[in-house]
């Protein structure tokens, strides 16, 4: 919340659509602890160039242990100022506070002013003035010492710490102790994570295509080996030449089952290398691997052989097939539940597991379904009898058999809502069969009315 | 060609159907149905409103309830072909319904073999006919021979042709001949959006996620007999039997007649021969010195027509309740039009006397041979003391033989939005945006700015959908729930004339027919209200040694002169702020006026716009005249006996309805329809078929047509809240012997009041601040000084002999302290008395939990200790030291005296305090919140509430204070009205629709505000006119200086 914010009347945790209705024209979007979570933790991992022990203090405070480091940066204060510096380069806004203890660094750098740098023994004087909250004290404890006149850290001190333990228990005393360094805290450093990364330097730049596509394969080598080392497998890969010029060109593959098979990674990334452009030549290849799961050592037995066969034999041929198509041109076709025909499949991943695989009988459905309905000419008896002849791309067909009518209404949630009972948005489906034995799905939209001909559409065939 | 609608589902098969029961009738009868069966799942709630609809419009009803099984028994449509059948119908879903929880019904087929004789059964095939649905249906053709049937549709789904062959096949195997339905969900095909939403609510999903838990087509309404006849064209027989099967029911809901529980009698004696002994004894009461010949006479009247209508039970069961209350001391009145009898007066059911001057209360108004319908008497008891009342009469006349009748629980304007938007996947905050957007009921629905203003765009199609269908949901019932007290007796078993079933309160058990069922059907019942004000008057009267309100001396004149200065808070009835402004005006001078009083601040003359004329009329700045017809048409004065006693204005529900066959000439059917249409216009507006009959009548008749219109706009305003005079009669008693008391013991009726919350219009703060005013001292809640209910400590006794009046001071109550628990604080008053004199010493002996200790240590109750809140607050936590123990776990053991060293908290700022007792119990004693900012309000130039008076009219000014009370009366367009309380009084302001719509969030969310605006001045009633506000909440918080935003300190309450 910034003062330009403040200053129209907007607060942290105001409800949007009062905020909305405050200052109109607002723009807002969701909540999203799960990716603040992981800002923080990115933001972590970069603090790892000031100290290697970095803590998370959700959900917006980190905190380094910055023993016998400052001097690197010629003391704390120019620490602090190459710290600040640096964020605000990046946008980042922040407080930063050095003390002597966990708690006194928190109560300064969230209520003290500005950049608040506390001298060994200076914490009680700085932190005095500073409300009971800086202690991290919550909920009833905190609303009961404020009842009592205790309303900062100062008189919370200057109580006898005998008296305070036996009304508020050891809490209240603890969190003081951990603001003038008397205890410790436990402290929970995260450790850099430990990516799936490979990386091959050349001592000469390399530019042909052929040298791209063994360095691939190299690369992937590095990779694979350590990752069946520890028993793992990948479904994604990322694959990044980089540049004399600075300039990163980077490739991704994925693969429909984990894997990691060297060969048919680098064979996956092929044809695309056509597509990198290496300058004036390449110096660093890194490949890194997304998406890693825990993959069992092959172990073929006879009876799991039909699906071993069935797996390795489909799955390369979808991740080739997928490499040359795109990933989006292959899938699987799952019964949606949705009365329009038109949605009533979704498509799934090739292999993926399927969550309803059941289609109604009762409801026969053409096994081919035009993604546009073709228009027709159909002769049928009103108001919805089936149609005793149609003429579709020129060629005319005389129903011989008929099924239907098979009423569907649209769904009204998607148009305007003064058009919801619109007879015209109503299609009766029928399954009608010609004399040569051949079964179409027709439809006639919108009900009879006595008005203008109906319009007739073939949407699909059958066997 | 004929067709019957055999199976139709309404709305009362909630979440289900999508039209009110009365839809499906008046479409069957437009499409020349031959009947139409109602059959919703499992009960037979909304089957009374389809059935008096039909016997309205002339079209047959048949009454049924679609059976569904737990055990895999196929559904079934079940008719009683008798009114035994009926019978043991409903006993077979009360037995299901007591079986489930509340609103559940779980029957097991079994249950239909046991409760089968004489009914008719259309078994309803599943999805999916296989093996074990055959077997089923040959077994319920073979136990039913001849009297099963299987019912076929045609949905329009791919392959209904081939079903209905399948169907027919089966049928006939099984000798259950295949009967067409349509399964009719709804009057017209425009209903399946608002039936889709319905079924995602039922499932508790997103519309674009139901998927084929939604119907595939708009198909499920009702169907003309020539559509029906071409669906079903390869079967015409199945068409033909619907006529048939419903040419066997021969059971209409009329020939439930009602017959009256018994009551004991002495031997020998007849029960009207016991009740005019009762009557005759009661009179002597009643008039000590003999009563008046008319008394006399009115009585013989009474009884002889009560004998003649057989209602004598009637009168002896009420007798016998409010006389078992009496016996316990429990007070009760009787409201309604049974004030307008005399019986009723001397079996004191009611407290006033029809016959006293001006009461001119008319026994026909209660009971009359032409409109032969029975008797309705409404008693109010005391609402702490009802439950008493209600577990007698069950005990009474056992569970068999008595229950409470439904509430139908509607969908609301709030409700609907929520229900809607959350189908139709909008997110919480939009829905909680619109509703939050909603006052009280809407008409058209929610306008465009208001939608604007809570930051939605009122153009987007999810937001026109979702106000467009809950529109449409609006009125819809959502569930059932108990009456408050309205119970049916009968002789008969009960559950064989209505199902029963579990309430949500344990024991508990209620019809599913409301009380507009239960008048549609000419059943009897019997109201037992609960009333807040009897409560404290009993309380009151208790302390004053009054054994009867008749006692209270009438015709007081210090308390006319007390209500004519709008002086009145807590008074019964005209303590809200519309009531305080025609106080002044109207300056009731007798009892009489008092009924006009209570009956004038209400919709029915505001929206009649007949309260001007009668206010103008009354100060004598307007003659009284009656409105006339043309000569040729009646007499100029055929109005005068209808409207003498309100000075030719008309102002009572008694009144329209006569001005309707007086003036407009309606037929005694007419008036009747009329009558019953006010009783329902609330939720199905059916008031305006009669408005084109009473204007056009009257007009036609030579009177003003202005007059006409204004006429039925009151009875229009009657609909949503009828007031009949006998009604304003009970309740200006209240007024008075209220009123009374206030004036004469104004400590005894501060202590009355506070010891009965909650109830009325203020809060304590209110009550407390008005006795004050009075000259009342007030003394905070303390345990050495405190029970749980405020008391009265005496002060001494002023004047002598007869005048002789003592004066108390009332003592706070515990019950003050919020969040402190009722036994607590009685073993705290018997630990005292014990003998209880140290912190300590209460604490062990009353063995009271840290949680109470610290209430009242926080609520400033220690003081006679010689601690104040921060003392105490820091005594109470060290009397055990705080290890984890369980906040509620009583402190066992407490230890020696403590050897703790000196150490002194930091004082407490008056403001301080006072901000402590608003959040602790509500009101300070010590100071207003506002005293402390007077210096800031002078400052925006605001004057006090108290200085209001002597300002001119239509000067600018401003006034701040604590927001009290907002309210937005239905009939005042839009405008708001915003009590406001500061150290000097309280202040009212009006806020006209366009200011409120630029000041919204101001006026809805603000807890301390000023408002700028214009003086008006209307006698002695002030308001200010607000034209912007000055939002002070966010500075209450600077009381508690010590940091920690502090919460509202007083909640104001809004009126819808």
């Amino acid at each position: 919340m910034d003062e330009g914010a403040a200053a129209l009347g907007l607060f942290v945790g105001q409800k949007a659509t009062d905020a909305t209705a405050l200052v109109p024209g607002l723009a807002t979007a969701e909540a999203d602890p799960a990716a603040d979570r992981a800002a923080l933790e990115a933001l972590s991992d970069w603090c790892a160039r000031f100290s290697p022990a970095v803590a998370l203090d959700p959900p917006d405070g980190l905190i380094l242990d910055i023993t016998g480091v400052a001097n690197l940066w010629g003391g704390e204060a120019a620490m602090a100022g190459d710290l600040t510096a640096r964020l605000a380069a990046s946008g980042i806004p922040v407080r930063v506070a050095v003390a002597g203890a966990d708690g006194a660094a928190w109560a300064l750098a969230h209520f003290g002013a500005g950049t608040t740098i506390a001298a060994p023994g200076e914490e009680m004087a700085r932190l005095a003035p500073l409300p009971t909250a800086a202690l991290r004290l919550e909920g009833e404890t905190a609303a009961q010492l404020a009842r009592l006149g205790l309303t900062t850290v100062g008189a919370l001190a200057g109580t006898p710490r005998d008296q305070l333990t036996r009304r508020f228990g050891p809490e209240v005393v603890r969190r003081l102790d951990q603001a003038m360094g008397r205890a410790r805290e436990a402290l929970v450093f995260r450790r850099p994570p430990n990516p799936w990364f490979a990386r091959l330097a050349f001592a000469e730049p390399i530019s042909t295509p052929g040298d791209l596509a063994r360095a691939a394969g190299d690369i992937a080598g590095l990779l694979c080996a350590r990752l069946e080392a520890e028993g793992r497998g990948a479904r994604r890969f990322e694959l990044c030449f980089h540049r004399l010029d600075g300039m990163a060109q980077r490739l991704c593959v994925g693969l429909s089952l984990a894997g990691r098979e060297a060969d048919r990674i680098g064979r996956l990334f092929a044809p695309h290398l056509e597509s990198v452009d290496p300058g004036f030549g390449i110096e660093v290849v890194t490949l890194a691997a997304e998406a890693v799961e825990r993959l069992s050592p092959r172990q073929p037995s006879l009876d799991d052989g039909a699906r071993i066969a069935l797996e390795e034999g489909i799955a390369p041929l979808i991740d080739r097939l997928a490499g040359r198509l795109g990933a989006a041109a292959v899938w699987r076709a799952e019964p949606y539940p949705s009365h329009a025909p038109e949605r009533a499949t979704a498509r799934r991943p090739p292999l993926s597991e399927s969550e309803n695989e059941t289609w109604d009988l009762k409801r026969p459905r053409p096994l081919r379904l035009f993604s546009r309905p073709e228009p027709i000419e159909a002769i049928a008896p009103v108001p919805d009898d089936p149609p005793v002849f149609f003429r579709w791309r020129g060629v005319a067909h005389r129903v011989r058999r008929a099924e239907g009518p098979e009423r569907l209404a649209w769904e009204w949630w998607r148009v305007a809502f003064d058009q919801a009972a619109d007879p015209v948005l109503v299609r009766d489906y029928y399954r009608v069969e010609d004399e040569a034995g051949g079964r179409f799905w027709l439809f006639r939209a919108g009900l009879h009315t006595g008005g203008a001909p109906a319009k007739w559409w073939l949407h699909g065939l059958f066997g | 060609m004929t067709y019957a609608e055999l199976q139709a589902t309404t709305n009362y098969d909630f979440l289900r159907g999508a039209s009110h029961p009365e839809e499906l009738v008046i479409a069957a009868k437009a499409l020349g149905l031959a009947a139409i069966g109602i059959a919703d799942r499992n009960t037979v709630a909304g089957v009374v409103r389809a059935w008096a609809k039909g016997r309205e419009i002339g079209q047959r009803v048949l009454t049924g309830a679609r059976l569904d099984f737990a055990d895999g028994t196929p559904s079934v449509l079940c008719y009683p072909a008798d009114r035994e059948a009926w019978g043991r119908l409903t006993r077979l879903l009360t037995v299901g319904q007591r079986r489930a929880k509340k609103g559940e019904c779980h029957l097991i087929g079994g249950d239909l073999m046991e409760h089968g004789e004489g009914q008719l059964i259309l078994v309803v095939p599943p999805p999916r006919l296989d093996g074990a649905f055959e077997a089923a249906l040959k077994r319920v053709a073979g136990e039913f021979l001849g009297r099963a049937w299987l019912a076929a549709a045609r949905p329009y789904a791919a392959q209904d042709l081939k079903r209905l062959a399948a169907l027919d096949a089966l049928a006939r195997e099984a000798g259950a001949p295949m009967v067409a339905v349509n399964d009719v969900l709804y009057h017209g095909p425009e209903r399946r959006p608002l039936q889709d939403i319905l079924t995602c609510i039922r499932e508790g999903c997103v519309i674009t996620e139901a998927g084929p838990r939604l119907e595939a087509n708009a198909e499920r309404h009702v169907k003309s007999p020539a559509e029906m006849a071409r669906l079903f064209a390869r079967w015409p027989e199945a068409v033909a039997r619907t006529v048939e099967v419903a040419g066997r029911i021969g059971f209409d809901l009329g020939q439930l007649k009602y017959e009256y529980p018994d009551e004991p009698v002495p031997p020998g004696k007849s029960a009207i021969a016991h009740l005019t002994d009762l009557a005759w004894a009661g009179a002597d009461w009643r008039y000590p010195a003999g009563a008046p010949e008319t008394v006399k006479a009115t009585l013989r009247h009474e009884l002889a027509l009560i004998e003649e209508l057989n209602y004598p039970n009637y009168f002896l069961t009420v007798h016998d309740i409010v006389h078992w209350a009496r016996g316990q001391g429990i007070l009760c009145q009787g409201r309604g039009s049974a004030a307008n009898s005399v019986v009723c007066f001397c079996l004191g059911v009611t407290a006033v006397d029809p016959t006293a001057p001006d009461h001119d209360l008319l026994f026909a108004r209660f009971i009359s041979r032409e409109r032969d319908e029975p008797p309705d008497i409404d008693v109010d008891f005391e609402h702490e003391r009802r439950e008493e009342v209600m577990q007698y009469v069950y005990e009474r006349y056992g569970r068999e033989r008595a229950a409470i009748c439904a509430t139908v629980i509607h969908y609301r304007p709030r409700s609907a939005i929520r229900d809607v938007g959350k189908a139709l996947g909008l997110t919480e905050d939009v829905t909680a945006a619109l509703a939050g957007t909603v006052w009280g009921t809407w008409g058209d629905g929610i306008p465009d700015d208001h939608i604007r203003q809570a930051g939605l765009d009122p153009q987007s199609p999810d937001i026109r959908r979702a106000t467009a269908l809950a529109g449409e949901i609006l009125g819809f019932p959502r569930h059932l729930s108990q009456h408050v007290g309205g119970f049916v007796l009968t002789k008969r078993r009960l559950d064989e004339t209505v199902p029963i079933g579990n309430a949500a309160m344990k024991d508990r058990t209620f019809l599913e027919w409301d009380k507009d069922d239960i008048d549609a059907l000419g059943l009897m019942k019997v109201d037992v209200l609960a009333l807040g004000m009897l409560t404290a008057i009993k309380k009151a009267m208790d302390a004053l040694g009054i054994a009867d309100m008749a006692d209270i001396p009438e015709g007081d004149r210090g308390v006319y002169d007390m209500l004519s200065r709008a002086d009145s808070v807590g008074v019964f009835q005209v303590e809200s702020r519309a009531q305080m402004s025609m106080l002044p005006r109207l300056k009731p001078r007798k009892f009489y006026d008092l009924v006009i009083e209570v009956a004038i601040v209400r919709p029915g003359p505001i929206q009649g716009d007949m309260v001007h004329p009668y206010l103008r009329r009354r100060e004598g700045i307007e003659a009284v005249d009656y409105p006339a017809p043309s000569p040729e048409h009646g007499p100029a004065d055929e109005l005068k006996a209808v409207l003498g006693k309100t000075l030719g204005v008309p102002l009572f529900q008694e009144q329209a309805m006569r001005l309707a066959i007086e003036a407009a000439k309606f037929t005694p059917e007419e008036a009747n329809g009329l009558r019953r249409s006010m009783a329902t216009f609330r939720h199905h507006g059916g008031v305006g078929v009669y408005g084109e009959k009473f204007i056009g009548g009257m007009v036609a008749r030579g009177y003003d047509r202005d007059f006409a219109q204004r006429c039925f706009r009151q009875i229009e305003g009657f609909g949503s809240y009828g007031f009949p005079e006998s009604h304003a009669v009970s309740f200006a008693k209240l007024v008075y012997v209220s009123a009374w008391i206030k004036h004469h013991h104004p400590d005894v009726f501060c202590a009355a009041m506070l010891n009965s919350q909650p109830m009325g219009f203020y809060q304590a703060a209110q009550l407390v601040r008005d006795a004050r005013e009075h000259g009342v001292e007030v003394r905070a809640a303390d345990v050495m000084a405190s029970g749980w209910d405020s008391g009265l400590e005496e002060l001494g006794s002023v004047g002598d002999g007869a005048q002789l009046i003592r004066q108390s001071a009332v003592r706070l109550g515990l019950r003050q302290i919020r969040g402190l628990k009722r036994e607590e604080a009685e073993r705290l008053v018997e630990a005292r008395a014990a003998g209880a004199r140290t912190l300590e010493d209460l604490a062990r002996r009353a063995n009271l939990s840290r949680q109470s200790l610290e209430l009242l240590a926080e609520a400033d109750a220690l003081r006679s200790l010689g601690m104040d809140r921060r003392a105490g607050l820091w005594a109470v936590k060290a009397l055990a030291p705080e290890v984890k123990v369980e906040a509620q776990a009583p402190l066992l053991a407490l230890m020696g005296p403590s050897a703790e060293g000196d150490f002194d908290l930091p004082a407490m700022a008056l403001p301080a305090h006072v901000a402590e007792d608003y959040r602790t119990a509500g009101l300070s004693l010590k100071a207003h919140p506002c005293a402390f900012f007077r210096p800031l309000l002078t400052g925006l130039g605001a004057v006090t509430a108290a200085g209001l008076k002597d300002m001119k009219d239509g000067r600018r000014l401003s006034v701040g204070g604590l927001v009290l009370i907002r309210q937005r009366p239905g009939t005042a367009k839009g405008v708001v009205f915003v009590t406001l309380e500061d150290e000097t009084g309280s202040a009212n302001a009006v806020v006209w629709r366009d200011v409120f719509t630029a000041n919204r969030r101001a006026v809805m969310g603000s807890a301390f505000l000023v408002v700028h605006g214009r003086l008006q001045r209307a006698g002695e009633v002030i308001h200010v006119v607000a034209e912007r506000f000055t939002d002070l909440s966010g500075r209450l918080a600077e009381m508690k200086n010590e940091g920690g935003p502090v919460a509202r300190l007083v909640r104001s309450r809004d009126f819808h």
